[in-house]
């Protein structure tokens, strides 16, 4: 256990918390992206690289992209712009 | 005597004498007289009765009708407020119920589980340990994260890809918007794409160039890592998101027309089904028997080798185009509706 | 003294990109416009990960190490600009105003009301 796991595990716990705290749907997508890649890197650390491979390609990839895909579909995701407009 | 006469005139028979007599053009005027002909009242008494007696049965039809009407308004006015009250609670109590089940069952198989890091279960020890000591000359396999999930765990890795051969239909499902019979698309569809590409940049002459020259390059990279997936970390799973992670830039590069020269739902229907069906084939023996590890024909190699392992590097094959041929449906209909 | 050397120059790169991307991060944070934010942030991202590459190329203990890192660094530096063009681009396309609004005079609008 040494600095660099403890300073890992402790930004994901924050990122997780970020993650369901946050009100803005696209921050916290973009804060999941940020979990799926430390959590690869800790699956490098705990030495199965099959599952950090693949959390990175799933989790942090395809999945935001799909997330990103319905958030627009949906239209939640709104810039400065449109706020300003909506002001 | 009037119906008597009137249902007379409208036999067959009865309009078969009246062509025979006057021909066609006598049905035709009794056709045109009988939709111009307003209702007259009857002339003589008897059949004034009957007609009055026809309007208060009538009445008393459209009364009952009324009534039932009634009745079943207020059933639907019932359902309406009280009805979905109950229902509503009703579906509380049950989500409930099932979720206290579910919660009870868990924590009882947990229970029944052994401690974790227990250093005297099976798993911990003996399973472990006979994988580690014995994965490569059983499986032939350097990477031995591929020969358990390919060889000795074949099953779990067959209902892996299954499910999201499921979760892509069921998307197709629920997502797909049909075009006309004749090819032309549905006004739907035409609503979803320029939605979609309202705030899009197109046709961007620096992300086509980048594209072109990128996914060769991932796919190549993808294709490594699945033929590899013996010999060093990979295999299916990951280098199949990597080769739909391709697609999709060259999705986004170039539009739905060129990608749906070479991708469609053909091509999703028959890769899918033969990298299922191979996989099973190759594996049916071993499943149905229950036992591991069956020879099987193929000579293991020697490890190290591209082309060792028996049957594990075409199994990889199968799954990695399963999940990039699922991958790529997803977005593909995510974005559009389509392909 | 060859160790020593190789020890050196990894470590400067890697601290000279360390603080590259420090200061990309620094920028967008400061920045209010989202040009300008993605100017730092685009800039500061390819040269930072370009240098912390490098170094970590210097101090590869394989050849065939040293060269995925090589190719992982042209990847990079095809990905990452066409990316930060493409914000750049989304931007422009939506933001009718984006030429007439100097980035001050915008920053300083946001904060009025």
């Amino acid at each position: 256990m040494t600095f660099i796991h403890v300073a890992l595990l402790g930004m994901l716990i924050v990122c997780a918390l970020a993650v369901s705290l946050t009100r803005n749907l696209l921050t916290s997508l973009i804060v999941y992206m940020a979990y799926s890649l430390i959590m690869a890197v800790i699956w490098m650390f705990l030495e199965s690289p099959d599952l950090a491979i693949t959390e990175a390609a799933v989790g942090a990839g395809i999945t935001s992209v799909l997330f990103f895909v319905t958030l627009k579909k949906i239209h939640a995701i709104k810039g400065d712009s449109d706020e300003q407009a909506q002001k | 005597m009037s119906k008597r006469r009137s249902d007379w005139e409208s036999r067959p028979q009865a309009r078969f004498r009246k062509w025979y007599k006057e021909g066609f053009l006598a049905l035709d005027n009794e056709i045109i007289d009988h939709l111009t002909r307003t209702t007259e009242l009857p002339e003589n008494i008897e059949d004034r009765l009957i007609a009055q007696q026809e309007e208060m049965t009538s009445r008393q039809h459209e009364r009952t009708l009324a009534l039932e009407r009634l009745d079943q308004y207020n059933m639907l006015a019932w359902a309406r407020t009280r009805g979905r009250k109950a229902i509503s609670r009703l579906y509380v109590i049950l989500a409930l119920a099932l979720g206290a089940m579910m919660i009870f069952f868990l924590l009882e198989t947990v229970a029944l589980m052994p401690r974790f890091g227990d250093p005297a279960t099976p798993g911990a020890n003996i399973v472990s340990e006979r994988y580690i000591t014995k994965g490569l000359e059983e499986t032939g396999a350097t990477n031995i994260v591929a020969g358990m999930i390919l060889d000795y765990r074949a099953f779990d890795t067959l209902g892996e890809s299954t499910v999201l051969f499921i979760a892509a239909s069921a998307v197709l499902i629920l997502l797909r918007i049909d075009r006309n019979k004749d090819g032309s698309p549905v006004q739907e569809l035409i609503a979803a794409e320029s939605d979609d590409r309202h705030y899009e940049p197109r046709n961007d002459r620096i992300l086509q160039g980048s594209a072109m020259i990128l996914t060769p390059i991932i796919f190549l990279y993808g294709i490594y890592i699945i033929l590899n997936g013996h010999l060093s970390p990979g295999g299916g799973f990951s280098g199949g998101a990597i080769i739909s992670a391709g697609l999709i830039l060259y999705l986004d590069a170039f539009g739905f027309d060129k990608a749906g020269r070479f991708f469609t739902y053909k091509t999703f229907t028959w890769v899918s089904f033969f990298s299922l069906s191979f996989y099973a084939l190759a594996k049916a023996y071993s499943f149905y028997c229950g036992a591991n590890n069956l020879p099987s024909g193929i000579p293991l190699g020697t490890p190290g080798a591209i082309l060792s392992g028996g049957l594990i590097m075409p199994l990889n094959i199968a799954v990695g185009m399963v999940v990039a041929c699922t991958m790529y449906i997803f977005y593909a209909l995510f974005r559009k509706g389509g392909l | 003294m060859l160790d020593w050397l190789r020890f050196i120059l990894t470590t400067g790169f890697l601290i000279s990109g360390l603080i590259i991307l420090l200061t990309s991060v620094i920028g967008l944070y400061k920045f209010d416009y989202v040009l300008n934010r993605m100017h730092a942030a685009a800039m500061g991202d390819t040269l930072g990960i370009l240098f912390c590459l490098i170094g970590l190329t210097i101090s590869a203990p394989d050849i065939w190490v040293a060269l995925k890192l090589l190719l992982i660094i042209a990847f990079l530096w095809f990905a990452s600009p066409v990316s930060s063009h493409l914000i750049a681009r989304l931007e422009v396309t939506i933001n009718p105003h984006w030429q007439q609004l100097p980035p001050k005079e915008n920053a300083g609008e946001e904060e009025a009301p």
